[in-house]
């Protein structure tokens, strides 16, 4: 889950800085961060009662409302300098299925919208594009097939070979002209198997049941050239892969959530986030998931898992917690996870913080793994 | 020389019909002088404006050197004020924008009749001489009147028309002006009809007639 | 007690409610015009922000070479390939009379912040069916309907299409619908087609292959190339605003003469001075905000008679729409109260300080007014001689500029040439009164006449002053009008050299040609072509400039029809070597270039072309009347060949017994274009002509409006006057002056001050006239024009002048002639 974009998408539109005339109706009622809590019975409702089908589930889901493809990267240039990455692609559907418009060339049921950031040291930056389509148009400024796999806008593309489709992967994106250029050209290669989170996939996010389809190719590994400040440098690391979708993510009392993706150094990987609301007796809702080298997972439930901010920063006028304490008592793990550099606020259309971070032992600090954080709706 | 016979005047006011003269005879000859008294608003003014044609009658008839006024036209009554009349008024009536000469001169040069040497003689006995130059608001009130009896006289009038002239001056200054005036009537011997108030500046003339309720009363000094 | 002294001060105009009346008629007219103006900049202003917030303005636009219309699969191909071009539908509805554009965007990638802003839910509402209609609220009189039932209406347009729901933008442009592009789609039934795609300013550094791309530079915004025009129409109000002064001056001041005697009794009574001086500054405020009051109230109602020519000459000469409603911002209201108070309290200073300077003892003001008014006669021509040096310093300044430069120093070269010429003009008259004075001494009446004239100079001299300069204005701008009209008529006449024009989509005509020359009956085709391109580099005797900038090419086709006519300012070589130079590989370029450039024949310019950078000697200077914009002329087949630019429209020259009927049939049966692409020569002048009309109509009619203001400053000053005047006649008519000729003494006398000061106004008026089109023309148009004189206009000017003196003295010559002067005579000195 992680991913704001998803929100994103919707606000996307929300803000699309376009549109708006005199007096809007005001909100008055909580929709949850970006409007994810947004009641949305005419959509398709995410439940686990049917097994995940691939290749097909690698495309769009149009009937549900909103859905992500989203890749974040620890990477490390020839000096062995660490650098993290994003890109990410959001789709939200403008209309229920039974609403659709009849597919005239300019009509649409879906926006997108792509995020892409790099971080190095203090220095980050961000891009973000938008587009529109048609479910029943085959081609459009943004989309997504399934198989073989190609999920892009515009010229931003990440893509798989016709015999490898969801094993091997090349990204390409950049932005900006000039001196200001930057962007990374990528070869990702699986090392493992796709991870589902839940039963069938479906990752409950509320104790009322609302939740999502949610798998993840953790074991990305990655090389490519990434260019920075107008410079380009070979790089190498590894990335995750998420794959998300639903009509309604969260209750409309969830104001956001803390996301973590986390690469340890003995080969395991770690999921972990909680939603801040909506929880029991409006607390907050956590969740964990722990996968072995082989893909063999490890649930671990709201009780289990605590999060905890250690140290806040101020970035772009808020107070964000940049160093956090995170403990699963049934693993045996105490851990301390922090920002390598406060400065990755993306200044998107949905704002959000996204970063690479650091894992340490909470007892002895050593070094035990990098990885990705991500927190919304402060 | 003058001759005014049964003449009645009434004007209009938002009172009603304001009956001013109840049938006027009055005669004055050559070289006479006439003064004519009565109250504030009997209608002293109204009989000397008649007189010099600035006026009509209701009834009567008004002649000049035996000219009918009612048988003249506006122009032909014009002309016949600036050849053969004077006029002094009480408030003096000079031109502001001409000088001393200039005014003196006026009337004469209107009637194409200026006679340079009475002209410059007038200038002397008005006792202007060298003031030519001065424009009237640069005279006093007495020297001002003077310039205005000269003025009337410069065109040798067979008949002069004066109201109030005195009126407007301290007691001093209206004694010489009237000395002068009546100097200079005799020097000219016109027919001179004077409009006062004052019986002291009624006494040396000739003959004093009295307006009442719109009639005249002789009495003589 | 500043309030009782307030009173006592006000009850002078129960008495005299003409001078009340003039104060208040001063006021009224000076923030009339002046308010009017401004609120037709302001509507104008607020029409271009507008403009430049919509989507279409400042935005570079790529069009595809083949001249074949853009499609989706352009902008999705382009889009794919990482350009950020978005795409725009724009088409036109027409309600009734009026043309409604219909604007369809793709808000998701609409270049940056043309942005509308909002919500998610606004942006789906917009997005999906059944979509929104924004529009400003001053388009919903066209659809017939309020503002209250606008949002979420779906009217009907033409009974043909249903507009999406209706929601309203205060910042859109009037008569412009926006909608999302597949709303506009469907209403436009334009299926897969676009009419633009849009990227933002300078995104490319290059069009891709098959595209041609055009900078939002070479679309100059409107704002910048209106500014001197809309300068032209400030000074204009200035001009009127001033006049208006004037008025209100003479009123304050003869209304101050005649309460000297009640100031100065207050002051011997123990009021301070400082409590005087609050008491009429207070009596000024109450009388300024009444007077703008009703200056606003009149100005607007002008501003609305005058704002649909402004629109039309705002769009016909720089493609500038502007509103036919006004818009009256805040500032606006503020701004028109200070200019009238401010305006007030100048014109009032005089009073104030006389105020403060009141001499209790004083007896009586009379005895020193001669000398005084000799005094203020020396002051003036002070003045004047200080207005001179100014306005000659400023000359001498404006001939060192480079042309088209220093508008605000030619409104200041005219300011300072009026004001010294009205300065000077009461110690002229009065010099010229004094000698007729000594000449017609022998002429009672007349030298009455004269001298009595010279009396009245004081007062009758700000009301000349007025109308001196409303005079001298209006000869200059007559003249520059009537000068513009015979060149601009003549030029038309050379630069429409062929009988025939045709007019159609660069695809249709191309193949038209190849047509056309088969045609027996047509004689000779002329085919102009449009382009543009970047010049590179400018060297002339100034030394060499680099820049990038995009500028206009126009091809024209150099046969004997087009050389022997085709007018030019400027040639290296003369006509002949001009034209071969042209076809030879030389360019000419448009007098605004050359004047925005400063270049003359033989400069080069370097430009880049498709085969590189390449110079391009300047064979000539061409008039380009009507064009904001900079241009440059090339062979019509070079810019096709070598510029990728388009076929423009065709002349034709046909034979004697050509069917013309027959021919426009040919070409809609053949080529499928509009009846209407054929367009005789004598309709395009016909409408040129009408297009320049409208141009100067709202100059003309302000000029007109500042002449009738001088009349009623002349006038206002002559009935503030008329009692005293008339004791004065009545005085000569006591002496045996006929009625007749007093009555017409004022005329003779008016009428005479009036020729003068119209003597005077035409040498200024010409002077007037050479800044406007030497100067001021150039700098606001690009274009120069020569000077022209019309001895007719001189004539009618000094017509006016004697007849605006004279209807000015008709009134009170009329009172006097109806009222008695006998009761004149009664009156005294009451």
């Amino acid at each position: 889950m992680n991913h704001p974009g998803f929100a994103a998408a919707l606000l996307l539109m929300a803000s699309m800085t376009l549109i708006g005339c005199e007096k809007s109706p005001p909100n008055a009622e909580p929709q949850g961060f970006a409007g994810l809590g947004e009641d949305a019975a005419a959509f398709a409702q995410a439940d686990g009662a049917s097994p995940l089908s691939f290749p097909e589930d690698h495309g769009p889901h149009p009937d549900y409302r909103i859905e992500w493809w989203y890749l974040t990267a620890n990477l490390e240039d020839a000096q062995g300098e660490p650098l993290g990455l994003q890109w990410t692609l959001f789709r939200q559907a403008l209309t229920p299925p039974d609403e659709r418009p009849d597919p005239a060339p300019w009509n649409a049921d879906q926006v997108w919208m792509a995020h892409m950031g790099i971080s190095r040291g203090a220095t980050h930056v961000a891009a973000e594009r938008f587009g529109r389509s048609h479910s029943q148009h085959a081609n459009g400024q943004a989309g997504v097939n399934a198989a073989p796999f190609e999920a892009w806008i515009d010229d931003w593309v990440l893509k798989s070979p016709e015999d490898a489709s969801f094993e091997d992967f090349t990204l390409s994106a950049y932005s900006g002209e000039g001196a200001d250029r930057f962007g990374y050209s990528l070869t990702l290669e699986a090392q493992g198997p796709i991870v589902q989170h839940g039963e069938n996939g479906f990752n409950a996010k509320t104790v009322e049941g609302q939740g999502s389809r949610y798998y993840s190719q953790p074991f990305l590994q990655i090389t490519g050239q990434v260019t920075l400040n107008g410079e380009t440098r070979e790089v190498s690391g590894q990335g995750w892969l998420d794959r998300e979708w639903s009509s309604q993510l969260l209750t409309p009392e969830q104001t956001g959530w803390d996301w973590f993706s986390l690469h340890l150094n003995d080969d395991r990987k770690l999921m972990a986030y909680r939603l801040r609301g909506g929880g029991e007796d409006g607390g907050d809702y956590a969740f964990a998931h722990l996968i072995s080298a082989d893909g063999e997972t490890e649930l671990i439930g709201a009780d289990r898992v605590t999060l905890t901010p250690l140290e806040t920063q101020s970035v772009a006028g808020r107070d964000m917690p940049t160093r956090w304490s995170l403990t699963l008592p049934d693993a045996d793990m105490q851990l301390t996870v922090e920002a390598r550099h406060p400065n990755r606020w993306m200044p998107t259309t949905v704002p959000y913080w996204e970063g690479d971070v650091v894992v340490r032992q909470a007892d002895s600090q050593e070094n035990i793994g990098v990885g990705y954080l991500e927190m919304t709706g402060y | 020389m003058l001759v005014l016979h049964q003449v009645h005047k009434t004007f209009s006011t938002p009172q009603g019909e304001l009956p001013v003269l109840n049938g006027i005879d009055l005669t004055l000859d050559q070289g006479e002088s006439l003064a004519l008294m009565g109250e504030s608003g009997s209608g002293k003014s109204t009989l000397l404006h008649l007189a010099a044609g600035l006026d009509v009658p209701d009834q009567g008839h008004i002649s000049i050197e035996g000219q009918r006024l009612s048988s003249l036209d506006e122009p032909a009554r014009a002309r016949l004020r600036r050849q053969h009349l004077g006029l002094v008024f009480q408030q003096f009536h000079l031109v502001p924008s001409l000088n001393v000469i200039d005014n003196l001169r006026l009337q004469a040069r209107l009637a194409q009749r200026e006679d340079a040497e009475w002209t410059a003689h007038l200038l002397a006995r008005l006792g202007l001489a060298g003031r030519e130059g001065y424009f009237p608001e640069q005279l006093s009130g007495g020297q001002q009147q003077r310039l205005a009896i000269g003025r009337a006289l410069a065109v040798r009038p067979s008949l002069l028309l004066a109201d109030e002239p005195t009126g407007n001056l301290d007691e001093q200054s209206a004694d010489t002006v009237l000395a002068l005036l009546l100097e200079l009537v005799a020097e000219t011997r016109c027919a001179l009809l004077m409009v006062t108030h004052s019986a002291r500046v009624a006494a040396p003339l000739d003959r004093l007639v009295r307006l009442h309720l719109g009639r005249l009363e002789d009495s003589h000094p | 007690m500043i309030w009782r002294v307030l009173v006592t001060l006000l009850a002078h105009y129960r008495r005299h409610p003409g001078q009340l009346a003039m104060l208040l008629l001063g006021l009224w007219v000076a923030s009339a015009l002046w308010s009017s103006v401004q609120a037709v900049n302001a509507t104008a202003k607020d029409s271009y922000a507008r403009a430049n917030a919509l989507f279409s303005a400042e935005v570079d636009q790529l069009t595809r070479r083949d001249g074949q219309p853009l499609t989706r699969e352009d902008y999705l191909t382009l889009r794919r390939a990482g350009l950020p071009v978005s795409p725009m539908l724009e088409g036109t509805l027409e309600v009734g009379e009026v043309r409604l554009t219909l604007i369809g965007i793709d808000p998701l990638t609409l270049p940056n912040d043309n942005a509308l802003g909002g919500d998610g839910a606004a942006l789906t509402a917009f997005l999906t069916p059944p979509w929104q209609t924004q529009l400003a609220p001053e388009t919903l009189d066209i659809l017939g309907l309020s503002r209250r039932e606008a949002p979420g209406a779906t009217p009907d347009v033409n009974g043909r299409h249903q507009l999406p729901p209706l929601a309203l933008r205060p910042d859109l442009p009037p008569d412009t619908l926006v909608m999302d592009i597949a709303a506009a789609a469907e209403l436009l039934e334009s299926g897969n087609t676009l009419t633009q795609l849009v990227t933002a300013p300078e995104a490319l550094s290059a069009p891709p292959d098959g595209y041609r791309l055009s900078r939002a530079a070479t679309l100059a915004s409107p704002e910048q190339l209106t500014d001197s025009f809309h300068l032209n129409l400030t000074a204009l109000a200035l001009l009127s605003l001033v006049v208006g002064l004037f008025i209100v001056q003479a009123a304050l001041g003869l209304a101050m003469e005649q309460r000297l005697t009640t100031l100065r009794t207050l002051r011997a009574l123990g009021v301070p001075a400082t409590t005087l001086i609050l008491a009429i500054l207070l009596e000024l405020l109450v009388f300024g905000v009444l007077g703008a009051a009703l200056g606003l109230a009149s100005g607007i109602w002008l501003a609305g008679q005058l704002l649909p020519d402004v629109a039309t000459t705002l769009s016909s000469l720089y493609q500038a729409d502007v509103q036919r409603s006004l818009v009256l911002p805040w500032h606006y209201w503020l701004g028109s109260l200070a200019i009238t108070l401010g305006g007030l309290l100048l014109a009032g200073s005089g009073v104030l300080w006389r105020a403060a300077r009141l001499n209790v003892l004083a007896l009586g003001q009379s005895q020193a007014w001669r000398r005084g008014y000799q005094r203020q006669l020396t002051r003036m021509s002070q003045g004047g001689v200080a207005a001179a040096v100014i306005a000659l310093g400023l000359v001498l300044w404006l001939g060192r500029l480079p042309p088209g430069q220093g508008v605000m120093a030619s409104f200041g070269f005219v300011a300072a040439l009026l004001l010294g010429s009205a300065l000077f003009l009461p110690p002229l008259i009065n010099a010229v009164l004094r000698l007729l004075q000594r000449l017609l001494h022998r002429r009672p009446l007349a030298h009455w006449a004269v001298a009595d004239s010279q009396l009245q100079l004081p007062r009758l001299s700000l009301a000349m002053m007025a109308l001196l300069i409303a005079l001298a204005t209006n000869l200059g701008v007559s003249s520059m009008v009537g000068g513009f009209r015979l060149t601009f008529l003549d030029w038309l006449d050379q630069r429409l050299a062929a009988p025939l024009y045709i007019n159609a989509e660069s695809s249709t005509l191309a193949p038209m040609l190849d047509w056309l020359e088969a045609q027996p009956e047509i004689t000779e085709t002329l085919p102009t072509a449009r382009g543009d391109v970047d010049l590179l580099a400018v060297d002339s005797k100034g030394g060499e400039d680099t820049t990038r900038e995009r500028i206009a090419l126009f091809g024209i086709t150099p046969s004997p029809t087009i050389t022997n006519r085709w007018p030019l300012l400027d040639t290296q070589e003369g006509r002949s070597a001009a034209w071969a130079a042209l076809s030879a590989g030389s360019v000419f370029i448009n007098e605004q270039m050359a004047v925005a450039k400063q270049l003359a024949p033989g400069d080069t310019l370097t430009l880049d072309t498709p085969q590189g950078a390449t110079r391009f000697t300047i064979a000539a200077v061409y008039p380009d009347y009507g064009n904001p914009r900079q241009q440059i002329v090339v062979p019509t087949e070079a810019l096709v060949q070598r510029f990728g630019g388009e076929i423009a429209s065709i002349g034709l020259v046909a034979t004697e017994g050509a069917e013309r009927q027959a021919l426009r049939q040919a070409l809609v049966d053949r080529f499928d274009v509009a009846p209407d692409a054929l367009v005789d020569q004598q309709e395009i002048k016909r409408l040129a002509t009408q297009i320049f009309e409208r141009t100067f109509t709202i100059t003309r009619a302000l000029n007109g409006l500042t002449l009738g203001v001088a009349a009623l400053a002349l006038f206002a000053t002559l009935l503030a006057q008329a009692r005293e005047r008339q004791r004065q006649l009545a005085s000569l008519w006591a002496l045996g002056v006929p009625r007749n000729t007093l009555t017409q003494l004022p005329l003779y006398q008016l009428g005479g001050l009036a020729l003068l000061t119209g003597v005077v106004a035409i040498p200024l008026g010409i002077a007037i006239t050479w800044t406007l089109v030497a100067i001021i023309n150039v700098a606001a148009f690009g274009w120069r024009l020569p000077l022209y004189l019309f001895p007719w206009d001189i004539f009618i000017t000094l017509l006016t002048a004697v007849g605006v003196a004279l209807a000015a003295a008709a009134l009170p010559s009329l009172q006097l002639w109806r009222s008695s002067p006998q009761a004149m005579l009664n009156k005294g000195a009451a």
